[in-house]
């Protein structure tokens, strides 16, 4: 009797823990998602497809598929300032041109960057699942950090959330206390007006294009290790699911982002351990569509102004 | 006036035009006959595709993101219909429709409120739900093993089993859902949809019923693109989910983008150069790139929204 309690608790403890570790990496992606939805009203669709390309570089990177390869935390570095750089550019040659078109035409456009991007990455590293080379990475992420009685949290799973909090922090601190980050808050607020006061709005928007890219990036080469597997189309799903918490945390606001991917990743883990495996993907939709229809504003959001 | 209005009128367009679709199975192609005869009734099937889509984001100006579900669902309503009855494609086809209708309506209501990107999201979810359910309840879909042995269409109680016939099933169907959107684009109804389009809360404030008129279009939208299901489950003969992923929708919108939203000249047209295109490119390019061959729609569609918005064949500004 106290043992199967004591089985049941272990599993519901270890369902947590890399519930925990999945929503931390939902979250840096959904940031991304929300940054850009609340500076300049899109959702950039492709935000997926740069986490997808985080993963193929570091996993590039370290396994020498460029003719050379880096040392592990070099190679993690190069690739999230790709990343930031990749997600800048999306901007300026896809957003950017339509930023006085109609909202549809740039929802459209993101659509478009999504299918290119992932289609690209098929031509340049193929349609199979790769995984990195066992002596790329460090070998004590494999091992356990901490033994619970059978509840096992990982030196990988500890790397995970430890850099998914040093990351968000570091992004509440740059939204809230630099210049850049004041910009951008003024720019979500009215763009217009911010833009008379002197901010320069393109230059503001490329940073947050930056930023949101980078953890996105960041996020990629994350998952990549933890499941060990990069594939083109790994962008669609966990595009969407961050998709999803950003909505459910209201889309614009970054603790909200966080909250929601948090919430997200339990609620895959555990509906996907205790009621069907399946139907875990559907989880993340029904999430987004019951949000959207019953309280749009999700958790945080605030309301939006109807056009008078 | 624009080519939409003369599409059953100008004489001088349309008969060339109905004399080039009808005469084309008899044309000598030699062995490509068949293959292009095949390639001729699926690019039919996504012109009723294109203009079925075209009812929602080109109308009303909602982006419809999930279309492929109304054309899984109703495959798949004709198919498992099909294949457990018996019965023929003139019951099974408005089943299938009447499916389609229903989850349109379904899906529709709950949505009337939402603003375009939301809707988007919606659509997109909801169709995914669609093909996930029939992905996953082997019960009922079989599921990844898909529906094989599905009868063929037939007429009068005889068997339509050479290509050419399936070709003038798909015609007719093609012709009837061109002269329904063509009619209901100049009536009443067509009028309701573009105010809304243009302006959401001007329409309602001269006193179009938003919530009617939208849950109109997405019940037709739905029924075409459930029609069409319908047909390809019967042609093909098989259905199977991986035929239907999101893909599809993407290059559905593909179509009527290329084509020019909301214009159903556009959507012909869309279908008329992409369809063919793409198997050209499936037989040309080698496997590794075939592949791939969908970032050519992407760039496409992003080039498109760039330079040419309105699209190939724009609709008029009024």
């Amino acid at each position: 009797m106290l043992t199967a309690i004591f089985e049941q608790s272990s599993l519901f403890l270890q369902q947590l823990v890399n519930g925990i570790t999945l929503g931390s990496i939902y979250a840096l992606i959904a940031v991304g998602y929300t940054m850009v939805y609340g500076v300049i009203q899109l959702i950039n669709f492709a935000h997926g497809e740069i986490y997808m390309l985080g993963a193929f570089l570091g996993f590039s990177l370290l396994s020498g598929f460029f003719g050379f390869g880096l040392p592990f935390g070099l190679a993690v570095a190069v690739s999230v300032v790709v990343c930031a750089l990749a997600g800048v550019l999306l901007d300026i040659v896809a957003y950017r041109p339509l930023r006085r078109a109609p909202r549809l035409a740039a929802l459209i456009t993101a659509i478009g960057m999504s299918i290119f991007l992932q289609n690209l990455a098929l031509l340049i590293w193929g349609g199979q699942i790769q995984s990195f080379p066992q002596h790329t990475i460090p070998p004590f992420l494999g091992e356990p950090a901490l033994l619970l009685g059978d509840v096992v949290v990982s030196w990988l799973q500890v790397v995970i959330l430890t850099t998914a909090i040093f990351l968000m922090l570091a992004l509440h601190l740059i939204v809230h206390y630099s210049r850049i980050g004041r910009a951008m808050r003024a720019i979500a607020q009215d763009k217009t007006a911010a833009s008379l006061m002197g901010v320069d709005v393109d230059r503001v928007v490329s940073y947050t294009f930056a930023l949101g890219s980078g953890l996105g990036g960041a996020a990629g080469i994350l998952v990549g290790l933890y499941y060990n597997a990069v594939y083109p189309t790994m962008g669609y799903f966990a595009g969407i699911k961050a998709f999803a918490a950003a909505v459910l945390g209201g889309i614009g606001s970054i603790p909200g982002a966080i909250l929601g991917g948090g919430i997200l990743g339990l609620a895959e883990v555990f509906g996907g351990g205790y009621i069907s495996s399946s139907y875990s993907n559907g989880i993340a939709y029904a999430v987004m569509i019951l949000v959207i229809l019953v309280k749009p504003t999700g958790l945080f959001g605030r309301q939006q102004r109807d056009k008078a | 006036m624009h080519l939409d209005d003369r599409l059953f009128s100008d004489k001088k367009l349309y008969l060339p035009l109905l004399a080039a679709v009808l005469l084309l199975p008899w044309v000598p192609m030699g062995l490509a006959g068949p293959y292009v005869l095949r390639v001729a009734t699926l690019t039919l099937v996504y012109m009723v595709l294109a203009l079925g889509l075209n009812v929602v984001p080109g109308f009303t100006g909602l982006l419809d993101l999930g279309y492929v579900g109304f054309f899984g669902l109703g495959a798949y309503t004709a198919g498992l219909l099909t294949v457990h009855y018996q019965w023929s494609i003139w019951l099974v086809l408005p089943l299938a429709v009447m499916n389609g209708v229903f989850w349109g309506v379904l899906r529709g209501a709950p949505t009337l409120r939402l603003g375009d990107d939301y809707f988007a999201i919606v659509t997109f979810g909801f169709s995914e739900l669609i093909i996930l359910v029939i992905r996953n309840e082997l019960w009922l879909t079989r599921g990844p093993m898909g529906v094989p042995g599905i009868a063929r269409p037939d007429f009068c109680g005889a068997v339509l089993d050479q290509p050419w016939q399936a070709y003038y099933l798909i015609l007719f169907f093609l012709l009837l859902v061109l002269w329904v959107v063509v009619r209901i684009r100049s009536s009443r109804l067509g009028r309701a949809w573009f105010a809304i389009r243009e302006d959401e809360i001007a329409a309602e404030c001269v006193g179009v019923n938003v919530a009617n008129y939208k849950i109109i279009a997405f019940a037709l939208s739905a029924a075409i693109g459930a029609l069409a299901g319908a047909f390809y489950a019967r042609w093909f003969r098989f259905v199977h989910p991986d035929m239907f992923k999101f893909w599809e929708s993407i290059l559905i919108l593909c179509l009527i983008v290329f084509g020019g939203m909301g214009s159903i000249s556009g959507a012909l047209l869309g279908a008329f150069i992409l369809i063919p295109l793409t198997e050209v490119l499936r037989i040309v390019l080698p496997d590794s790139l075939s592949n791939a061959r969908y970032l050519l729609f992407g760039l496409l569609i992003v080039c498109m929204m760039r330079w040419r918005p309105a699209g190939l064949l724009p609709v008029e500004k009024e």
